[in-house]
């Protein structure tokens, strides 16, 4: 008989309405390598159609099915089943609003997101072919391209669960600083300006956690810390 | 649903991390020396007369007015960063933040006119 992993997962459903809670499952053991996903899945798939979740590639790369995992927020398509401690307590990710189960609202995420302006911005004429950079100012955008916006950074920010509203919160920030750093784009100030704020930028009291849960081992921390320096050489 | 709020950025907060930081600097530097110096009493190795020249000396005063502004410039931005964490109702934030500032500084003015013998 194969080995039952126990999970107790967040149950919440508006349209039905009652008061969230837990319930407890139970998923064989289906392989060696087993993920988090891999558990819900079977238990959407045999045991309980109607658990709602978000998954998409199942790889690490989309940051559809963050979540809060044994208190830890996380990837669930590349968490591996062995080494949680059971029974595995599944939640939507904190601070989040739910819309039901363990899917979130991402809007104010990505609106905040959205507030840094995630593109290219430049002034002079564009060149015939493209925009050249050097080989080490492209080595410099490493640990910041590679982000996901699974958000599982910014929910596990305290800074962020008591003033989300205004602070920017790690995922935005971290985006804004691969921005500023990168060599082709021209509008360094004025991103400045956008995030130059007690609130925006300054709420983050490098408590850590963002670096602690990111599932791509990314540090936006230090991220924030650069566009610190950078505010400071700016002024100095 | 959370309520977003795009008022732009106020231009504020480097100062406030730019004085924290300073002041943490200051206060690693000097807040050692008192400690010392109540090691030494407690051991017996400064006798009260020995521990009042030495705060009476001009460079101790001067050290000691730079760590007691340290403290307070130090102590009113982080408690100024956990009342604006904590309490989201300006009509509380702002007379609260106000009265932290008015008893420290006067705090302040009362360890000074302690430390230069006015009072």
């Amino acid at each position: 008989m194969a080995e039952m992993i126990r999970l107790s997962v967040f149950r919440y459903d508006p349209e039905k309405g009652g008061e969230p809670h837990m319930q407890s499952f139970e998923v064989p053991l289906l392989n060696a390598g087993m993920k988090l996903l891999d558990a819900l899945n079977y238990i959407k798939w045999e045991l309980d159609g109607t658990l709602t979740y978000r998954r998409s590639c199942g790889e690490g790369i989309c940051g559809s099915d963050g979540l809060n995992i044994n208190g830890v927020n996380g990837l669930a398509c590349i968490t591996p089943i062995e080494g949680l401690k059971q029974p595995i307590h599944v939640r939507p990710l904190p601070s989040m609003h739910v819309i039901r189960d363990l899917v979130v609202d991402m809007d104010h995420f990505f609106d905040q997101y959205r507030q840094i302006q995630p593109w290219l911005q430049t002034i002079t004429p564009v060149p015939e072919h493209e925009r050249l950079q050097s080989p080490e100012d492209r080595a410099r955008l490493d640990g910041s391209y590679e982000c996901i916006l699974c958000a599982c950074c910014t929910t596990s920010c305290p800074s962020w669960w008591w003033n989300g509203d205004r602070f920017l919160g790690p995922a935005a920030l971290l985006h804004a600083n691969r921005w500023i750093i990168d060599s082709r784009d021209e509008a360094t100030g004025d991103r400045l300006d956008q995030v130059e704020d007690a609130f925006r930028l300054y709420r983050c009291h490098q408590i850590m956690n963002c670096m602690e849960a990111c599932p791509k081992e990314l540090n936006p921390t230090a991220a924030i810390d650069h566009i610190k320096r950078k505010l400071l050489a700016r002024k100095s | 649903m959370r309520t977003v709020k795009e008022p732009g950025a106020a231009h504020s907060g480097l100062s406030d991390w730019y004085w924290q930081r300073l002041s943490a600097v200051v206060l690693l530097l000097l807040l050692p020396l008192p400690f010392y110096l109540l090691t030494a009493v407690y051991s017996g190795n400064l006798d009260q007369q020995a521990l009042l020249d030495i705060i009476d000396h001009i460079y101790s005063r001067v050290l000691h007015t730079l760590l007691i502004l340290a403290l307070i410039v130090h102590a009113y931005m982080g408690l100024k960063v956990i009342l604006e964490d904590y309490v989201h109702r300006i009509f509380w934030r702002v007379p609260l933040i106000g009265a932290m500032l008015v008893i420290m500084t006067g705090f302040g003015v009362w360890w000074l006119a302690l430390i230069w013998a006015w009072a």
